[in-house]
C-alpha cells in the first residue's frame, strides 16, 4: 500500500493535481495546447454568492482594507450621473488594488461589479479560482489572447460592471505600463462609457511579493474619473489612447490639483504614467514613496 | 498531422517521466537540464493495405511486376521474417500474412504448383506451428503446412548450397531450396533501420557457416551503428553477400515499415508524452502499475507476452533489393529519425519486457545486456549518443532467469564463458567453435525450439561496440549476482547509479534518456 501511495504522491505532485498543467518550456513548440476550458465563475455571480461576497466585504475585508491602510477615495460624485453597465479602468500595481476597488464602490454598483483576473494566474489552481470568484467576483481571461471569452461581453450585456486592468500585470516598478486596448475594445463593443480610475500608493502599500499591507497604515488614493465615451467617429486605438490619458490625469491630478492637470491635458502635456527613464532602482524608490496627503486643509481666505 | 520527435530539456515542469523496465515500468525523475530524446509521433498508416500491396505487386522497382515473373512448372519459394518481427508482434492480421496472400493469388492465377515457404530464422529458434499460423494467417498455414511451409534449419547440410564466396572471401551458404528456386520472394516487416535489404535473405536464409563472417566481435564492434547500414560493417558483409546470392537466384523483395503504434489503445500513456497525460492516463499508469506489481510473475509475463501491436503500415516497396531497401529506410526515418545536438556524458535507457529473441519467453541477462547494449545504444546514426568513454545506465531487474527450453546454450554460456572472460575477443577465440558445433545443441536447434548454440556468443558480439565504447555500464535494479557476471555494476535508484558513474563521468554529467519504445533513432550531430 506504501508504494501505491508513494506513486500516487508522485503522480500529484509532477502533474500538478493542484494547478493548472504546464507542459515543459522546450515542448512548448511541440505542445498541442487544448482549447482552453473557461472555468465556470457564473455561480460567484448568483445570489447566495453575492450575499456571501457582501458580507465579506463589509464585514471582513473593507475595515481590514481602512484598518491597515490610509484610505482616501476621490471622484465619488462620477456615480450621481452613472447608470451602468460601466468597465472600471485602472492602473494596476498590487494585489491589493481590486480590494481597493471593490471596498470604495457605492453599494449598489459594488453588488454588480465583476473583476477580469488572469486565468493563468488567480485560474491555475481550482481553489485558488473558487476563493477569488466567491471574494472578488472574478472571471478569467486569458492573456495569452487563446481562446477569447465571450464572458466579459454577457456579463455586460446581463447589466454587470466590470473592472479591468489593461496593463495585463501588476507593474514590476510601481509605474504604470502600456495599457492594452481590450479594455477599449469591450466598451467600444458594448457601447457602454469607460470610467477611468487612478490608484495611487499601492505599490507603496503592497508591492509585489508582499501578502498584506506593510506596517504603519500606508496612505493609499483611489481617484474616481469622469466617463471617458467612444466618439462617433473615434476608432478604437484612440478611444483606448484616450482612457489611457484619462487615467494618466487623474494620477496628475493626484499629485497636483485638478485645475493643473486639467490645464496639462488640455495642452497634451500631462506627465506620463510610466515614469521618468532613469535606472531601474530609482523608479522603484520613487514608487515606494507614500503619495504626500494635503493633511491640512487648504486655506479659503489669505 | 505527426508531430515530429524532438529533445526535451528537462526543466522545473517536466513531469516524471515513463522508464520501463522489464516487466514493469515507474516513473523516473531526471536532474534539470537533462535532455529526453522522444521519437515522433505515429505517423498515419496507407489507407488501404491491400491496395498497397497490389501496387507494389504490380509496379515493383526496378524488376518486371510480379505475374510477368510466374509461369507454370516453377519453383517459388516465398521466405519470410519470423516471429522476432516486429516487436511487440502485431494485432492480426499480420502484415506478412496480407502480402503473401497477395502473392499466392497471383502464383496461383499463373498455375505456379511448387512453392514452398520458408520461415528465415536462420539460427533463431523454431517457430511452433501455432507461431507460424500467427505469421501467415489460417488460410496459408492450412494449405502449406507442414510440408511446404517450414522453418529454416541451418544444420540441415543436404538442404544448404554454398554458392561463393564473396570479394573478401566470404562464405555464401543459403537455404538450397532458395538458391535454386526460379524465383525468391522475401517478404519482410522493417521495424528499425537495422532489418531488410540484403540481411532478409543473406543472413535469413543462411548457415553458420555463412553467418560467422559477420557475426563476430571484430565486424560488430566496427559496426556505428547497425541502424545505419552505409557505417555498419555487418550491413556491408551481407550486402556482398546478397550480390553473391543476386546471381543465382531472382530476389523478389517485398518490404514493409511500421508506424509508432507500439501499444494496445489501453496502455495509450505508454506512447503520449508524459505532460500530456490526461487525468485518465495517470489514472490507468497507476492502476497498470499497482496490478502488475501485485501480480504473480507468472501472470505478469502471459500479460506482458500476450500484447499485441496495432500496428499500422506506412508504406510498401516491392521489387530490386537494394533500390526497395533505399525507400524503406527513407520511411523507417520519417517514423523514428530525432536530431540531437551533440553527444551526453550519460546515456539512461530503460529497457522493456521484450526483445526479439524471448517473444513467448523469458529475457535473461544476456538477451537484457544486448537489448540495452547492443540494440538501443545503437539507436543512432552519426555519433552515438554517449561520447567515448562516458556512462550507460540500464534499467532492468536482469533477473537471474533462463528458458531451458528456447536457450540451453545460454545457461552454459552465462555459467562457464562469462565467469572466465567478458571480452567479445577474448571469448570469441576461445569459445565460439565449441558451442557452434556442439552436437547437442544442434540437436536441440533442429529438434526442439532452441536458439542455436552459437546464438548466445552473437548477443554478446551485439554489444561489443557498446562495451568498446564506453566507460561504465550500470543497471538500475539489476540483480547483482547476475550484473556483475557480466562484468558490470548494479545500482538501486537512479540517483545512486548517477553517484557511480561519477568515477567515470564527473559529478555533473550531461544526461540524455533515450525514451523508447517507441522506437526513436537519433542523429547525433
Amino acid at each position: 500500500m506504501s508504494s501505491l501511495v508513494k506513486d500516487v504522491r508522485q503522480v500529484a505532485r509532477g502533474w500538478r493535481w493542484s494547478h493548472r498543467p504546464l507542459p515543459p518550456k522546450s515542448a512548448e513548440p511541440h505542445h498541442l495546447f487544448p482549447a482552453p476550458r473557461e472555468f465556470p465563475t457564473d455561480w460567484a455571480r448568483s445570489r447566495p454568492a453575492r450575499a456571501a461576497r457582501e458580507a465579506i466585504l463589509r464585514g471582513g475585508l473593507g475595515p481590514i482594507v481602512r484598518r491597515e491602510t490610509t484610505l482616501r477615495v476621490e471622484g465619488h460624485d462620477v456615480f450621481d450621473a452613472l447608470d451602468g453597465p460601466v468597465i472600471f479602468v485602472a492602473n494596476h500595481s498590487s494585489h491589493i488594488d481590486t480590494a481597493l476597488l471593490l471596498t470604495t464602490l457605492p453599494t449598489e454598483w459594488q453588488r454588480r461589479v465583476a473583476v477580469g483576473a488572469a486565468a493563468d494566474y488567480f485560474f491555475d489552481a481550482w481553489w485558488r479560482a473558487v476563493g477569488s470568484a466567491l471574494v472578488f467576483s472574478t472571471f478569467p481571461i486569458e492573456r495569452s489572447g487563446v481562446g477569447l471569452s465571450d464572458t466579459p461581453t454577457r456579463l455586460l450585456a446581463e447589466g454587470w460592471s466590470l473592472i479591468m486592468y489593461p496593463e495585463g500585470t501588476r507593474s514590476p516598478d510601481g509605474w504604470a505600463r502600456r495599457f492594452r486596448l481590450g479594455a477599449a475594445y469591450l466598451a467600444a463593443h458594448a457601447k457602454v462609457p469607460v470610467v477611468p480610475v487612478a490608484l495611487v500608493g499601492s505599490y507603496a502599500a503592497m508591492p509585489r511579493g508582499r501578502g498584506w499591507p506593510k506596517p504603519g497604515r500606508p496612505e493609499v488614493h483611489v481617484r474616481y474619473g469622469r466617463p471617458v465615451r467612444q466618439g462617433d467617429d473615434e476608432d478604437t486605438r484612440a478611444f483606448g489612447a484616450r482612457i489611457s490619458t484619462a487615467v494618466a490625469t487623474l494620477l496628475d491630478e493626484d499629485r497636483s490639483d485638478w485645475y493643473s492637470a486639467t490645464r496639462r491635458a488640455a495642452v497634451g502635456a500631462t506627465p506620463s504614467p510610466s515614469g521618468p527613464a532613469v535606472a531601474d532602482w530609482r523608479r522603484v524608490w520613487a514608487s515606494t514613496a507614500s503619495p504626500v496627503s494635503r493633511r491640512s486643509r487648504p486655506r479659503a481666505w489669505r | 498531422m505527426s508531430r515530429p520527435g524532438f529533445v526535451l530539456d528537462v526543466d522545473e515542469r517536466t513531469p516524471p517521466l515513463l522508464m520501463h523496465s522489464g516487466e514493469s515500468f515507474r516513473l523516473q525523475e531526471f536532474p534539470l537540464g537533462s535532455r529526453i530524446i522522444y521519437p515522433p509521433e505515429s505517423l498515419p498508416g496507407v489507407p488501404d493495405v491491400d491496395e498497397e500491396i497490389e501496387n507494389a505487386l504490380l509496379h515493383p522497382i526496378d524488376s518486371e511486376p510480379l505475374p510477368d515473373l510466374l509461369r507454370p512448372g516453377m519453383r517459388l519459394t516465398i521466405a519470410f521474417d519470423d516471429l522476432s518481427l516486429p516487436l511487440p508482434p502485431m494485432r492480426k492480421p499480420d502484415i506478412r500474412q496480407r502480402i503473401i496472400e497477395h502473392v499466392l493469388e497471383h502464383a496461383a492465377r499463373a498455375g505456379v504448383d511448387d512453392v514452398q515457404l520458408i520461415a528465415a530464422n536462420a539460427l533463431h529458434r523454431r517457430m511452433t506451428a501455432d507461431e507460424l499460423k500467427a505469421i501467415v494467417g489460417e488460410r496459408v498455414f492450412r494449405s502449406f503446412y507442414p510440408d511446404n511451409l517450414v522453418n529454416f534449419d541451418a544444420e540441415d547440410r543436404a538442404n544448404l548450397t554454398h554458392l561463393g564466396k564473396t570479394d573478401k572471401d566470404e562464405d555464401v551458404e543459403i537455404s538450397k531450396r532458395a538458391a535454386e528456386s526460379d524465383l525468391l520472394v522475401y517478404v519482410n516487416v522493417n521495424l528499425v533501420a537495422m532489418d531488410g535489404g540484403w540481411k532478409s535473405t543473406a543472413i535469413g536464409l543462411a548457415s553458420y557457416n555463412s553467418l560467422r563472417h559477420h557475426h563476430n566481435s571484430h565486424t560488430m564492434t566496427h559496426s556505428r551503428s547497425f541502424m545505419d547500414p552505409k557505417m555498419s560493417q555487418l550491413h556491408s558483409s551481407a550486402w556482398r553477400m546478397g550480390r553473391v546470392l543476386n546471381e543465382h537466384v531472382k530476389v523478389f523483395q517485398i518490404e514493409t515499415s511500421l508506424n509508432n503504434d507500439a501499444f494496445p489503445s489501453q496502455y495509450g500513456f505508454l506512447t503520449k508524452r508524459e505532460w500530456e497525460w490526461s487525468l485518465r492516463d495517470q489514472a490507468t499508469f497507476l492502476g497498470a502499475k499497482r496490478g502488475i506489481d501485485l501480480m504473480p510473475a507468472k501472470a505478469r509475463r502471459k500479460l506482458f507476452q500476450s500484447m499485441q501491436a496495432p500496428y499500422a503500415v506506412t508504406g510498401i516497396s516491392a521489387g530490386a533489393v537494394e533500390p526497395v531497401h533505399d525507400q524503406t529506410l527513407q520511411r523507417v526515418h520519417r517514423q523514428q529519425l530525432v536530431e540531437v545536438d551533440g553527444q551526453s556524458d550519460v546515456l539512461v535507457l530503460g529497457l522493456p519486457y521484450l526483445c526479439p529473441y524471448n517473444v513467448n519467453s523469458v529475457m535473461n541477462p544476456i538477451l537484457a545486456a544486448c537489448l540495452g547494449l547492443g540494440y538501443f545504444f545503437n539507436m543512432y546514426v552519426g555519433h552515438p549518443i554517449v561520447r567515448k568513454g562516458g556512462a550507460v545506465i540500464l534499467n532492468h531487474p536482469v533477473p537471474w532467469e533462463f528458458s531451458t527450453l528456447h536457450h540451453p546454450s545460454y545457461v552454459d554460456f552465462f555459467e562457464e564463458v562469462l565467469s572466465v572472460s567478458t571480452d567479445p575477443k577474448v571469448i570469441e577465440q576461445k569459445f565460439e567453435q565449441q558451442y557452434a558445433t556442439d552436437p547437442w545443441y544442434v540437436h536441440l536447434y533442429r529438434t526442439s525450439y532452441a536458439y542455436h548454440g552459437v546464438h548466445p556468443f552473437y548477443m554478446w558480439y551485439w554489444c561489443a561496440h557498446a562495451l568498446d565504447h564506453v566507460g561504465d555500464v550500470i543497471w538500475v535494479g539489476g540483480d547483482r549476482r547476475a550484473v556483475a557476471r557480466m562484468g558490470m555494476r548494479s545500482a538501486s535508484t537512479f540517483a545512486d547509479a548517477l553517484e557511480m558513474a561519477s568515477d567515470t563521468v564527473g559529478r555533473s554529467p550531461s544526461i540524455t534518456y533515450l525514451h523508447s519504445p517507441p522506437h526513436a533513432l537519433a542523429h547525433v550531430k
